[in-house]
């Protein structure tokens, strides 16, 4: 089963806490598999999550060095069993789009550098600091593993300027 | 979700801003039958400006929409416009396009807008979002502008940069120019 269809909203699992995995048998390296097959067969993709292809598990695979936005500060190809934010920096506003959410995009805002600690498929735990459209791409994938959409952090329908409406 | 085989229509209410008005509007649609697809409402100035795009889904009269909205924008002190759409018109419009946020500010005067979106239009520039606002002092009022836009593919962002760059010297205002184009993630 290499490429698998994206679920999209109102499928539940997207809604789900994922849960952490114990092992990394078969199973899990399969799914990893899946996970690249799928990023790489959809248009422009730089990431998915297990939860996007119904498997409610903490593993999401990134890969932002073949975007304009990425390919000149990145890490390469990511595959991250139970990764963690273990620090945070700076906040950047991005207009995202996702492959679960067709037809909608919103400014969300994320943190510009992350240092993010992951288990990798061979079982070898990873620490990377990220930052720029590789940050902003980890933390939307990991967000998939919470349950949590882009829609959730929407920071302004509008452009700030006309936010406030009484300057009294 | 909008299809191409159902009835619709855009309908636009303005009237001076209180409570209610959304909810009163949406109530009126709702026991109509009538689904809201995309919508936009804001306020201007004192005023609400309501703007959507509705469908039925059984056959339903332009004429028999506007009669059954009437009341109720009358009773907010509203005015009402409907408008039918023909089928493609309704479908949702997709873009590839490189997407530009223009900020132009500057001290109030005629023609702000006409100036940059003429630049714009010849250019085949489509502009999907514009707000403009007046703002600062009696005696100092400044003009705000932001649109969003999207360059067809032989334009560039630098390109409509230099373009208003001469625009910015002659209006004396400040202009600029950013990608916001949407990451797929």
């Amino acid at each position: 089963m290499p490429i698998q269809p994206i679920l999209r909203y109102p499928h539940p699992v997207l809604k789900r806490i994922a849960s952490r995995v114990e092992v990394i048998d078969g199973d899990i390296c399969s799914l990893v598999q899946d996970l690249l097959d799928t990023m790489v067969a959809g248009p422009g993709s730089v990431g998915v999550a297990a939860p996007q292809i119904g498997a409610s598990l903490r593993v999401c695979v990134v890969d932002v060095s073949t975007s304009r936005h990425g390919r000149d500060n990145n890490h390469g190809r990511l595959c991250m069993i139970n990764p963690e934010i273990t620090a945070r920096s700076g906040a950047a506003v991005m207009r995202e789009g996702c492959m679960s959410v067709p037809d909608y995009t919103g400014d969300v805002e994320r943190a510009t550098t992350i240092t993010v600690t992951f288990t990798e498929p061979d079982g070898t735990t990873r620490s990377i600091t990220a930052s720029g459209f590789e940050a902003v791409a980890i933390q939307h994938e990991m967000d998939h593993l919470d349950g949590i959409l882009f829609l959730d952090r929407i920071v302004c329908i509008t452009t700030g300027l006309f936010r406030r409406k009484n300057y009294a | 979700m909008t299809s191409s085989d159902t009835p619709h229509y855009a309908i636009s209410v303005v009237g001076k801003d209180r409570t209610g008005i959304v909810s009163g509007i949406t109530e009126a649609l709702y026991r109509l039958g009538c689904n809201i697809a995309d919508s936009s409402c804001t306020m201007l100035a004192g005023e609400f400006a309501m703007i959507m795009i509705v469908s039925h889904p059984r056959p339903f009269s332009k004429s028999r929409l506007y009669d059954e909205l009437r009341p109720t924008c009358e009773a907010l002190g509203m005015s009402l416009a409907v408008r039918s759409l023909h089928a493609d018109e309704a479908l949702r419009q997709h873009t590839e396009a490189e997407i530009c946020l223009i900020s132009v500010y500057g001290a109030d005067q005629p023609g702000i807008v006409y100036r940059v979106t003429k630049e714009l239009a010849s250019r085949d520039v489509n502009i999907m979002d514009l707000n403009t606002k007046l703002v600062g002092s009696d005696e100092e009022p400044v003009y705000v502008m932001m649109l969003e836009a999207a360059l067809p593919a032989e334009v560039s962002p630098e390109q409509i940069e230099a373009i208003l760059a001469d625009l910015k010297k002659e209006l004396n205002v400040e202009i600029g120019v950013r990608i916001v184009t949407p990451v797929s993630l």
